[in-house]
């Protein structure tokens, strides 16, 4: 009883905290997936130079930790650029993000069968026309649920700001834990406010899902 | 109406089109025959730059076609419907949103009159009822027909049929056939791609006999299919019929 006594007196003091997480996973994602729309086209280019651009900014995203990318900005590029810490963070987050929502769009945009572009080109439309009227409405329905997926782990991700100072739901957890000695309570809030997140992210996607199912196909 | 000069098309080390030359008259219902792999979807892509030939030169309704120009490219594919064997119709669009599309998009049609012309090419082809339903829900016969008509209200000078009835169910071929027979009977230019031997021999003006890329034997039907004079033709046509 004493166990849940602690948590519900101290899930307030981490609402702060709770709303610094949000902040910069949604920050991070939306960047994500701007960065990603347009590397899925730099990817989709048949010029190989533009396609390089794409595959090198992947190369060096996958192959390196986030937390290594959440050093630069903070140490490096935090300074260079004058930014502060938190904007640091969503930044690194969605350059992070935004190479793996980058094979996301990729893959569901070379999903789309080629005759749905042979059918729209035969129409007489513009390649152009063609992505935004046929090709990227159905690829967009299929890249929901990678991009749910990579949602949810970008808010996990959002934790390991905590070593860049950013004072989301983790970083109070350690914190108030070094004041109380409750290192299990707090470290429980945490992980109910992560599930919390999670929770809601899941059924927004299944929502957007079946929104867009309308056809059935 | 349509004119091919001496086209040629390959894939890497591939021929695929060794020369083809054909002159399409208007209101003519050209029928293509011959074996897999004979290059008879590649000279109908060609027609329409869906594939860029290697050399040769195609003239549409007089025009020369400069594959390097893409407005005319797109203008020239606006007046050139094609079926393709899949259908290709867009899944996330209702049956008359897929007929308007090209009116709307391409011909800058407003919403109200292009819904207009789409609802009378949707009645052309007998699917009223289906107006408003998602291709998923329609059968392959059905969506051929939208596919028919998706074509026909850009009002086309010509009409591309790529085998529309290759994928189909065998008693669902013939409705399809009945609404290109209809357009045929209207004096609609059509070249056609198919193996339905039935259709041709009723339909077509001339059959075209192709094989390895090349055009090995034009005729009336009676000529191709009653008195064959090629031996790979001949041989070709025993095997089918
Ligand atoms: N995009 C492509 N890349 C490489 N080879 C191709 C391509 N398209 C067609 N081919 C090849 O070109 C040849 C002719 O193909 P095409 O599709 O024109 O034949 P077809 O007469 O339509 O045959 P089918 O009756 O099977 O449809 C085939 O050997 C095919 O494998
Ligand atoms: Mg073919």
């Amino acid at each position: 009883m004493e166990f849940i006594n602690v948590i519900i007196k101290y899930i307030p003091l981490f609402l702060p905290a709770a709303w610094m997480t949000i902040q910069i996973t949604v920050l991070g994602i939306t960047i994500g997936v701007l960065l990603g729309l347009a590397g899925a086209f730099l990817r989709i280019s048949d010029k190989w130079w533009v396609n390089a651009i794409a595959r090198i900014y992947i190369f060096v995203i996958r192959g390196t930790p986030l937390l290594l990318q959440l050093f630069i900005f903070f140490y490096v590029l935090r300074q260079a650029l004058s930014l502060d810490s938190m904007t640091a963070a969503f930044l690194a987050l969605g350059l992070h993000n935004g190479a793996y929502i980058t094979e996301i769009f990729r893959g569901s945009i070379q999903s789309i069968d080629h005759g749905q572009m042979e059918a729209a080109r035969s129409l007489g439309m513009s390649y152009p026309r063609a992505m935004i009227r046929i090709i990227l409405p159905q690829a967009f329905k299929r890249s929901i649920p990678p991009l749910g997926n990579q949602f949810i782990i970008a808010l996990k991700d959002s934790s390991l700001a905590s070593a860049i100072t950013i004072n989301e739901v983790l970083l109070q957890a350690q914190r108030l834990a070094a004041a109380n000695y409750k290192m299990l309570e707090m470290l429980t809030i945490a992980a109910i406010f992560y599930l919390f997140y999670t929770s809601i992210f899941t059924w927004l996607v299944n929502r957007l899902e079946a929104w867009l199912n309308v056809d059935s196909k | 109406m349509l004119r091919i000069e001496n086209l040629h098309k390959s894939f890497g080390d591939l021929q695929v089109l060794e020369g083809i030359d054909l002159q399409v008259k208007k209101s003519e219902v050209v029928v293509i025959i011959g074996a897999s792999g004979s290059g008879k979807s590649t000279l109908l892509r060609c027609i329409n730059f869906l594939e860029y030939s290697d050399q040769g030169k195609i003239y549409i309704e007089g025009q020369l076609l400069n594959e390097k120009n893409e407005r005319e490219i797109n203008q020239m594919r606006a007046r050139v419907g094609m079926v393709f064997q899949h259908f290709n119709l867009f899944p996330h669009k209702t049956v008359i949103e897929n007929v308007m599309e090209g009116l709307t998009q391409v011909r800058k049609i407003s919403k109200f009159e292009a819904k207009k012309i789409a609802y009378k090419y949707i009645e052309k082809v007998g699917l009223t009822d289906k107006e408003k339903v998602y291709p998923a829900m329609l059968s392959g016969g059905q969506k051929q027909r939208v596919a028919i008509a998706r074509a026909l209200a850009m009002e086309p000078v010509v009409m591309l049929f790529d085998e529309p009835t290759s994928a189909l169910d065998p008693e669902l071929v013939g409705e399809v056939l009945l609404v290109m027979k209809e357009l045929a009977r209207e004096g609609m230019t059509m070249v056609v791609v198919t193996h339905e031997m039935g259709f041709a021999r009723e339909v077509a003006d001339r059959v075209i006999f192709m094989d390895d890329g090349q055009i090995l034997e034009v005729g009336t039907p009676e000529d191709i299919f009653d008195r064959p004079q090629n031996e790979r033709s001949q041989a070709f046509l025993s095997a089918i019929i």
